[in-house]
């Protein structure tokens, strides 16, 4: 689905060069709940950015759905996102003008989609994520925990084939955390939708099925792991 | 294109405070120019019609040699008016009335002042001007009679009524010196202040007698009942005239009344730095409300990005916000100055307390009334929605240069 191939990507801090990836392979096929962990400033989010089609690497090339991304230009790339790739942040970033209900929505109308359906597709999914009859609060009227629902829906709500998280639990206590976790796993299986969420929390790592470790922008180790329910 | 514009909206209710401020200062503007616009067109419309009632008629026809020296009312460059002329005129559908100016010097008992003395014919002057629905004190002037009408404030310099005699001292046509006593018959109050100040009238023969005109008469004052397209009727009969009369010239009001016509000009450069005034006020206005707007959603708009919405919709829709903040102040507006300029050409502003006599060039007295001027209250509008506009374009562009991960960690 994805595919990451020799990757780096530098930064000019002044007059120095960060080199915040330095060469990373890898592969994340579809339907995988996969965790890039690392200490802060090992490239997580530069990683997740890269695949995202948010920003452009140095060197190497990202192949989505076989196609190199390199080649795309800034439209082609917002019409990719807007059809393929849904995001969660760690601070969750909704739109504080807009309902839950609003938010979640958001993506459908970017993509034309008549009042009915979206009405409809919006409210299952908001009953899905366990936001049912919060639908009219505004993000300033909910808790972290449950913004952070919202952003989820809203990241899922086009039926993308991945979905990015960058750090999503980190602004939340560990109770909140592990549940968006469960929820997260729960859609990931439910919708067959790819998931890649970054961290630096151990607990976190613990849901992932597949979990690569990067160390100053590099891959230093993967493995796969079994959970126990 | 719904779904930007409610996003726009949303937007725009978001800072209430801020928003109804910015529609404030757009809203000041904009009633400021329709008001001062309504006025100025009001003064001008007041002054047009009340140089053609009481000063010079829709035009005049003189002498070229007249014309050339106008300012000194030179009496030997007069003309007999023959009947030939007056069919002339007749048959382009004119009304018409013969007058002889001069300059003179008034006196009684007090003092004296220099006055323009019109010798007007009593029974034909009304088909042309309105000077006896203007008489205060007294009564109009009988032909023939050693009488005279003079301005209000002119009496009141004089310190004369009406019953007193006063003497009025020139010379002829012919050069000789001449003085001739008058009895005041009126006094007259006109809205025009050039005759009220300086003026008095006698009649036609009084005058042909006494400055030995032979006949002959210095002006031919042209009239019209309606005046809207007195400016094409006048050119046929001007072509008419040079053609069958060499030594005359047809001379419309805007030519006579040239102190009057500069005025009205400058009033024209007056509105266009008014008009630029309103757009220094919107611009500023606008211009620090979106930059706010646009500087607290970076993340947002990151983030809207980062969905894929396309930087043209983004654009639009901070162009939007910003046009419905200009909508709403240039609505609020021009209600506001249509709700002023109601009250302007109905009741209009007693200002001769202010002023007192003075003349400004305007041909009014006593009371301001604004006129109607649905044109530009239009322009105002549109200049204050586009203007919002285009204004908000450069904040937004600005954020839409940033990089996207930029945007995503502004703080
Ligand atoms: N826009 C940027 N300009 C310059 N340097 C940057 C920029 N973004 C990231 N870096 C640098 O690149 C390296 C990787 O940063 P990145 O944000 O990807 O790390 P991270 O793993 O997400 O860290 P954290 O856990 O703190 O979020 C860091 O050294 C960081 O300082
Ligand atoms: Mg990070």
């Amino acid at each position: 689905m994805v595919k990451v191939s020799n990757i780096t990507k530098d930064y000019m801090v002044g007059k120095m060069v960060v080199n915040a990836l330095r060469g990373v392979t890898m592969e994340i096929g579809s339907g995988e709940f996969l965790s890039i962990a690392g200490p802060s400033g090992s490239g997580k989010t530069t990683l997740l950015n890269l695949i995202g089609c948010l920003d452009k690497s140095s060197a190497g090339e990202i192949f989505i759905d076989n196609e190199p991304v390199s080649e795309k230009s800034k439209k082609e790339l917002a019409l990719l996102r807007r059809k393929k790739i849904g995001f969660v942040f760690q601070s969750f970033n909704l739109i504080p003008v807009l309902s839950a209900f609003e938010n979640v929505s958001f993506p459908l109308s970017l993509l034309g989609v008549n009042d009915k359906e979206l009405k409809e597709r919006t409210m299952a999914l908001l009953d899905e994520v366990g936001l049912g009859g919060l639908e009219n609060r505004f993000p300033s009227e909910l808790s972290g925990g449950q913004q952070q629902r919202v952003a989820i829906a809203r990241a899922l709500i086009k039926g993308p084939s991945l979905v990015l998280a960058d750090e999503p639990t980190a602004n939340l206590d560990s109770k909140t955390g592990s549940d968006i976790l469960k929820l997260m796993e729960n859609l990931n299986t439910k919708h067959k939708a790819t998931f890649v969420f970054s961290t630096h929390d151990p607990m976190v790592m613990d849901f992932a099925r597949r979990l690569i470790l990067i160390h100053d922008g590099r891959i230093v180790d993967e493995k796969t792991m079994r959970r126990l329910k | 294109m719904k779904f930007l514009v409610s996003l726009a909206w949303k937007n725009l209710s978001r800072y209430k405070r801020r928003t109804v401020i910015t529609m404030i200062a757009i809203a000041f503007g904009i009633s400021m120019y329709i008001w001062i616009d309504g006025f100025l067109l009001g003064m001008e419309k007041e002054s047009e019609r009340n140089l053609l009632w009481y000063e010079t008629g829709v035009a005049e026809i003189m002498e070229a040699g007249y014309w050339k020296d106008i300012a000194y009312f030179p009496l030997k460059d007069s003309f007999k008016v023959s009947p030939k002329l007056i069919k002339t005129i007749e048959d382009k559908g004119f009304s018409w009335t013969k007058r002889t100016a001069f300059i003179s010097e008034m006196f009684d008992e007090n003092g004296s002042l220099p006055v323009i003395v019109y010798g007007i014919d009593t029974k034909r002057d009304e088909e042309v001007f309105k000077l006896k629905e203007t008489i205060v004190k007294g009564k109009y002037l009988e032909p023939n009679e050693y009488g005279v009408l003079v301005g209000e404030w002119l009496a009141e310099d004089l310190s004369i009524k009406v019953g007193d005699v006063v003497t009025v001292r020139t010379r002829t046509r012919l050069g000789a010196y001449q003085a001739v006593d008058l009895e005041v018959k009126g006094i007259l109050n006109c809205p025009n202040p050039k005759v009220n100040k300086g003026t008095a009238f006698i009649p036609l023969s009084v005058a042909d007698r006494e400055m030995e005109m032979d006949g002959r008469v210095t002006e031919v004052a042209l009239g019209l009942p309606e005046w809207t397209s007195q400016e094409a009727r006048l050119i046929p009969l001007t072509k008419e005239i040079e053609k069958s009369f060499p030594l005359l010239v047809v001379k419309n009001w805007r030519d006579l009344a040239k102190d009057f016509v500069a005025v009205s000009e400058g009033k024209r450069g007056g509105t266009s730095v008014l008009l630029f005034l309103i757009f220094i006020i919107a611009a500023v206005g606008i211009s620090n409300t979106m930059l706010m707007a646009v500087y607290e959603r970076i993340r947002e708009i990151g983030m809207m990005r980062a969905m894929g919405m396309k930087d043209s919709s983004i654009r639009l829709a901070f162009l939007l916000e910003a046009g419905g903040i200009g909508f709403l102040g240039s609505l609020i507006g021009v209600a506001l100055g249509a709700f002023f300029t109601f009250f302007m050409v109905r009741y209009g502003l007693d200002y001769s307390g202010i002023l007192g006599r003075m003349d400004i060039g305007y041909r009014v007295t006593g009371i301001f009334r604004a006129a109607w001027d649905i044109k530009a209250m239009i322009v105002a509008f549109f200049f204050g929605v586009i203007v919002s506009m285009l204004v908000a374009f450069i904040p937004a562009h600005r954020a839409l240069k940033m990089e996207i991960t930029e945007c995503l960690r502004y703080q």
